[in-house]
């Protein structure tokens, strides 16, 4: 393909090659800017029920937290009652003289007030350059209050956005307490965040906890989505632990194998029926419960004949073209990619920036050795300066590559135009979650539906304008 | 119980400030920051409704060699990469890491300054600094002194508009339209607003107004102050209400129609108003009208939150038993006293509220009806709250057109929120039947 915007044209290994070697990193300080450590460490113990964030810092890093996470999120769509995010909202005085003494108060307010079943500190740039001894105070706190007091060394400059929860899964151990009994054919789900599913859509979750449960397994705890402080104490008693999303559990599921023995079922997202069957068996047969399985799978498999006939059937000899944005993530579209392939499709990833490449090594790694190996396109406009999800130039460089294509389908969100048929599979259209499992597999043929027998309506003159603007290239 | 430990309200300092330079047309900010601190600027973004096609925002996304060994070298190569910005003025925004490190931004402004088109301008506003408040004012502060030019000549009947965002309205800029609207009903002409899609150019002339307005009760005073003593621009409509409801509207349309010699203007936009408001009120049939004497709370800023006092009392004929106040400056304490002795109300007071301390004084007071956020519908749980009225954000609805709660639409358009949430109270939840087909 001759193209002058392409700057990296190969696969998903040679890509995983340059950006170790910090050849594909972009220099453009200014450019691209995902969330800090201390909002992910936030996500992940903002899943613990009753659990107090104490965060030790002025008042903007918890508002952010206050509204999108606890109030939007938990409240409005996970049905989560209205819990604390407390701060200690330190002012120039504290940042001169040290802020450790209020913060012993302020986490004794914290007991008094909300009467929680943990108090977290999370540490802020503020904190932490003025040198808060924040374990300390929590070692000293939890002596003078009736609960477990931690401490999250999660100041925003002291890593990316995946040290933040990889931090916050780390200190969750240190709640688990030793096992007293096994529970038998039961297992943790690792790797959530914020709380439970939400309420009015079925959601990713709901269908692993379904075929799970047809299975007979049980779940002690999904940490931390919505789990109590008891169940991540007792989580060392389960068989096994599992993740649905191997970029968000791996961290987790490591130190429990290595600490405590427990072992960790590594596979990927179950999109498609050969990760999910994967998916479904990494978790069963270590549990011996395969034969069990084998029949759920069976009867599932049974259920979606159709969609899945469809699916080949539709995807078969073309190129689907999956760009990796927001909606859906890289590891997800990663999974597509895979999915794609089972059906006849021949996959290329377009625009997966090398940031989300460093931030994911691990896991992007983990799926190069599953055999997830796709084709990759860069584009110029992925290295401009600002943002470059919604950029003129990016979608101006999809279109331009879409069209070298004869029979090209786009997986990706309904935000791009290119001129083929758009499957459009952000995670802000709940009507067709799940996307994991079996029922996701029924979602997923609906979406290819649409978009090949509808290719031929008119797209958005409005929404285009808005995104990219009016004026031509 | 000491005060420690709080859920607060307000975003910081950082966030104002970032709300203040986002207002000023043909800009960008550059956040100088760890890249969390950019979400925070991607708040003010939206607060200001910014149009990403025309508004940059950049950040230095710095780690920890930077706080180690100071982020100046990499500020100044930010700045270079931005060079090429069809931009008039480049806002640099310090946050808590670099000023705590001791980063000379201001410095490092006057030195790239000749190698860029643009003009720099260095806003050292740390998060804790204080409330978004006060990175408002403090925001404020440098752009007023920084860029505005020293005049002597006043343009006759003008005025220069300060602190529109200082508003807990969701859409603000209605209320902002609202008064621009009404000045040029009255032939004053606004030389500048600090700020809303402000051009550089309209600041720069900002001395030139002859009187200042500041639209909020909650920021924007030290700049009329500032903009008083230097340049001697007269402040008009202070110590009384924003207008908000029939009353604090005539007021303060009587007041600034007598100010700039428009009285008639005034008067008749006040009888046309009011006029208005009844006929549209005798066709709509507002179901407020039943909630009479009703015992009600507000839970809100100072700048939405005092006139709606008034509102609440007279207008709507409830009782407000509980005002909690995001913010405790003494003139906001001095304005909303004096506004509950002049209708004889002794409600619970509270200033500087958080969010354990509403709920806290929700369970004290149990009103019926709440005018506040989606945290107090939140926050109200099990304490017998029948209607939460939101009116400030964080807000369930969505609005796609703003709305403004100045002068008499703000009217309709607050009792079309309590009108809303009326009819959803009435709404069968639990005693139902499936039906056959």
């Amino acid at each position: 393909m001759k193209n002058d915007s392409i700057v990296f044209h190969g696969n998903l290994q040679q890509l995983l090659a340059n950006v170790e070697t910090g050849e594909m990193i972009p220099k453009l300080q200014a450019s691209h800017a995902p969330m800090c450590k201390f909002f992910t460490a936030y996500y992940v113990i903002s899943g613990i029920r009753h659990v107090v964030p104490l965060v030790h810092g002025p008042t903007g890093c918890p508002l952010y937290m206050s509204d999108f996470v606890r109030t939007r999120e938990c409240c409005e769509i996970r049905g989560v009652p209205l819990e604390p995010t407390a701060c200690t909202a330190l002012d120039e005085s504290h940042v001169i003289y040290g802020g450790e003494g209020k913060l012993l108060e302020a986490v004794k307010e914290a007991y008094a007030k909300y009467h929680p079943d943990l108090i977290v500190i999370l540490s802020c740039c503020c904190s932490g350059i003025i040198g808060d001894d924040v374990e300390s105070i929590a070692r000293e706190a939890e002596k003078l209050v009736g609960c477990r007091v931690l401490a999250l060394r999660s100041e925003g400059f002291g890593g990316d956005f995946r040290s933040g929860y990889e931090d916050a899964f780390r200190l969750i151990l240190d709640l688990m307490e030793p096992p007293k009994k096994t529970m038998k054919g039961t297992i943790n789900i690792l790797g959530a965040r914020w709380g439970p599913t939400p309420t009015e859509f079925n959601w990713d979750m709901d269908e692993i906890e379904r075929l799970l449960g047809n299975v007979g397994i049980k779940i002690n705890a999904i940490i931390a989505g919505g789990c109590t402080v008891e169940q991540i104490t007792r989580a060392r008693e389960v068989e096994l632990n599992a993740s649905w999303c191997y970029d968000w559990g791996q961290k987790l599921g490591d130190l429990m194998q290595e600490r405590y023995g427990i072992p960790y079922s590594r596979t990927g997202q179950p999109y498609g029926p050969e990760a999910t069957k994967e998916w479904i068996l990494g978790v069963a047969t270590p549990l011996g419960m395969e034969k069990k399985a084998l029949a759920v799978i069976g009867r599932e498999m049974r259920d979606v004949e159709p969609d899945l006939a469809y699916l080949k059937k539709a995807l078969s000899g073309k190129t689907a073209i999956i760009e990796i944005s927001e909606f859906p993530g890289p590891i997800r579209a990663l999974s597509l990619a895979r999915m794609a392939e089972e059906f006849g499709a021949h996959p290329v990833v377009i625009n997966v920036h090398p940031y989300t490449i460093k931030e994911r090594m691990p896991s992007i790694k983990f799926l190069v050795e599953t055999g997830v190996n796709p084709e990759i396109i860069l584009t110029k406009g992925l290295f401009k300066l600002g943002s470059f999800r919604s950029s003129k130039e990016t979608e101006d460089e999809l279109e331009e590559i879409v069209r070298t294509y004869d029979d090209a389908i786009f997986f990706g969100n309904a935000g791009r135009f290119p001129p083929c048929p758009v499957v459009n599979l952000t995670l802000m259209n709940p009507v067709f979650q799940p996307q994991y499992g079996f029922r996701g597999i029924t979602n997923i043929a609906a979406l290819v539906r649409q978009a090949l027998e509808n290719k031929d309506l008119p797209r958005s003159r409005l929404f285009k304008g808005m995104l990219y603007g009016t004026r031509t290239k | 119980m000491p005060d420690t430990c709080t859920d607060p309200y307000l975003r910081c300092a950082f966030n104002g400030a970032a709300q203040t330079a986002l207002g000023v047309a043909g800009s960008a900010l550059l956040a100088h920051s760890p890249q969390g601190c950019e979400y925070l600027v991607n708040n003010a973004f939206a607060s200001q409704e910014c149009d990403y096609m025309e508004t940059m925002t950049l950040c230095t996304k710095l780690c920890v060699d930077e706080i180690v060994h100071g982020g100046e070298d990499l500020l100044a190569r930010t700045i270079r990469e931005a060079k090429d910005l069809p931009i008039s003025a480049l806002f640099v925004i310090s946050a808590c890491g670099p000023e705590i490190v001791g980063d000379d931004i201001v410095g490092v402004c006057e030195d790239m300054q000749p190698e860029v088109k643009f003009r720099l301008v260095p806003v050292p506003c740390a998060g804790f600094r204080g409330s978004q408040y006060d990175g408002i004012d403090i925001a404020l502060d440098e752009i007023v002194k920084r860029c505005t030019k020293n005049t002597k000549e006043k343009i006759p009947d003008s005025v220069c508009l300060i602190a529109p965002h200082a508003n807990a309205n969701p859409t603000w800029i209605a209320d902002l339209d609202w008064v621009q609207r009404i000045l040029s009903q009255m032939g004053v002409r606004v030389v500048a607003t600090l700020t809303h899609r402000t051009p550089l150019a309209e600041i720069e002339n900002a001395a030139s107004a002859e009187t200042s307005l500041v639209v909020s009760h909650d920021a924007g005073q030290k700049a009329a102050d500032y903009l008083s003593a230097t340049w001697g621009t007269e402040q008009v409509c202070t110590g009384i209400p924003l207008p908000i409801g029939m009353t604090n509207t005539q007021r303060w349309l009587t007041t600034l129609g007598e100010r700039f010699d428009a009285q008639k203007a005034a008067e008749s936009m006040v009888a046309e108003g009011e006029r208005m408001v009844m006929a549209t009120c005798r066709r709509k049939w507002p179901m407020a009208r039943f909630l009479y004497r009703t015992p009600a709370a507000i839970v809100a800023d100072a700048t939405v939150g005092i006139p709606l006092v008034r509102f609440v009392c007279e207008d709507m004929e409830m009782t407000p038993e509980l005002v909690a106040l995001y913010t405790s400056q003494r003139t906001v304490r001095t304005l909303l006293e004096r506004e509950l002795k002049e209708l004889g109300l002794t409600p619970k007071v509270v200033y500087g509220t958080d969010v354990y301390t509403t709920r806290k004084s929700l369970a004290e007071v149990r009103p019926r009806v709440v005018f506040g956020s989606t945290i107090e519908r939140h926050a109200s749980e099990g304490l017998g709250v029948s209607y939460i009225v939101e009116v400030v954000k964080m807000m369930r609805q969505f609005r796609m057109i703003n709305r403004e709660y100045f002068g008499y639409t703000g009217i309709l358009n607050l009792f079309e929120c309590v009108q809303n949430e009326w009819t959803m109270g009435w709404r069968s939840k639990e005693r139902s039947y499936k039906a056959k087909w």
